[in-house]
């Protein structure tokens, strides 16, 4: 899917805003930038940090700028592996002229593995550079902070690591709520394809779809997630 | 050591065949960062990483087999890529531990 899909397919669906996070890396956020401006579709730029506790997390940033430094810092501690498209698929850097679906590069390393950066190195680095740290799907069984650490962690003096939870598009809200343990929780599509773009979102009463609104609605828990997407 | 013989000694279920296979080293990890670094090739794994990306691991590390622990069930798109890159899976009752004492005649995997 192109970046200008999915701002087609999010502004159809009456998003005021999305979020792009491909994993380990934001080197298509130049792209997404160039087409949800030209539609006028707000944006925030970021990525999924897998974590070396194989845990994903959610790092979003207002400006391109920042989620390529915060791209810089993760690639810096990626294994140095050459990916293997018939394992992986391939990883295409695309254009931000035209329409933003021409390939320009490849992605050479493997960005389907971990990173070694921890939970609070990452926490602080994301934080450092004004961004927001999500727990990614705290409901699924494998690659959550609660599947593979037992609990959403906090810092020793009790400072949270996170701003806020997502649940996945299926989780079931009244028994996951309480797993939540009192943060703000988003809901998101974490689409890897055109058909699940905006099938599920988050509610926030905010002025503008930018890092420091969000950051505001989640210490108030001023979020509500979507209903869950099923299938009967 | 065969498939047949991994499963038998690890009480086990073979949830995925490879005629054939056989292994000479084994590994235990649940951190799949760690089997890429260290698990070498002809390996049995031993792990509860019961998920895709497992199958990626193994295909890239060479591991022949894959025991998952607790019998943890195996997801349909997981089979399907297991069956795809030929990847063996045995599903057993043990914990990693037990699973580890139970293959311990085979000698560790390293790269």
């Amino acid at each position: 899917m192109s970046p200008g899909e999915i701002v087609g397919r999010a502004l159809a669906a009456g998003m005021g805003g999305i979020a792009i996070t491909d994993h380990n890396s934001a080197m298509n956020a130049p792209a997404m930038a160039a087409m949800a401006r030209r539609a006028g579709l707000a944006c925030l730029f970021g990525m999924e940090v897998q974590t070396a506790e194989e845990t994903h997390t959610l790092a979003l940033f207002d400006t391109v700028e920042q989620a390529l430094e915060m791209t810089e810092w993760v690639y810096a501690a990626m294994p140095k592996r050459v990916n293997d498209p018939d394992t992986f698929g391939d990883q295409p850097i695309l254009s931000v002229e035209g329409d933003g679906d021409e390939i320009v590069d490849l992605e050479w390393r493997i960005l389907a593995m971990g990173c070694r950066r921890t939970i609070p190195e990452t926490a602080a680095k994301t934080h450092e550079l004004g961004g927001l740290y999500i727990a990614a799907h705290i409901d699924r069984p494998n690659y959550s902070v609660v599947s593979a650490l037992g609990s959403i962690p906090s810092a020793p003096d009790g400072t949270p690591y996170f701003d806020a939870v997502e649940f996945s598009r299926t989780a079931n809200a009244d028994e996951w709520m309480p797993r939540a343990e009192g943060y703000a929780v988003t809901r998101s599509s974490d689409a890897h394809n055109l058909d699940d773009v905006a099938k599920v979102w988050t509610e926030a009463d905010i002025e503008r779809f930018t890092v420091a609104d969000l950051k505001r609605a989640f210490a108030y828990r001023l979020t509500k997630p979507s209903p869950r997407l099923t299938r009967f | 050591m065969t498939i047949s013989e991994v499963a038998e000694k690890v009480n086990g279920t073979i949830a995925i065949d490879k005629p054939g296979a056989t292994v000479n080293f084994a590994y235990a990890s649940d951190l799949l960062s760690d089997v890429m670094g260290h698990c070498g090739d002809e390996s049995v794994l031993i792990t509860i990483q019961n998920h895709l990306n497992t199958i990626a691991v193994c295909t890239l590390a060479g591991i022949e087999i894959i025991v998952i622990c607790h019998n943890r069930p195996v997801p349909d798109d997981m089979a399907e890529a297991a069956r795809r890159e030929e990847v063996a899976i045995v599903t057993t009752p043990m914990s990693q531990f037990e699973a580890s004492v139970a293959l311990s005649s085979l000698p560790p995997s390293t790269k």
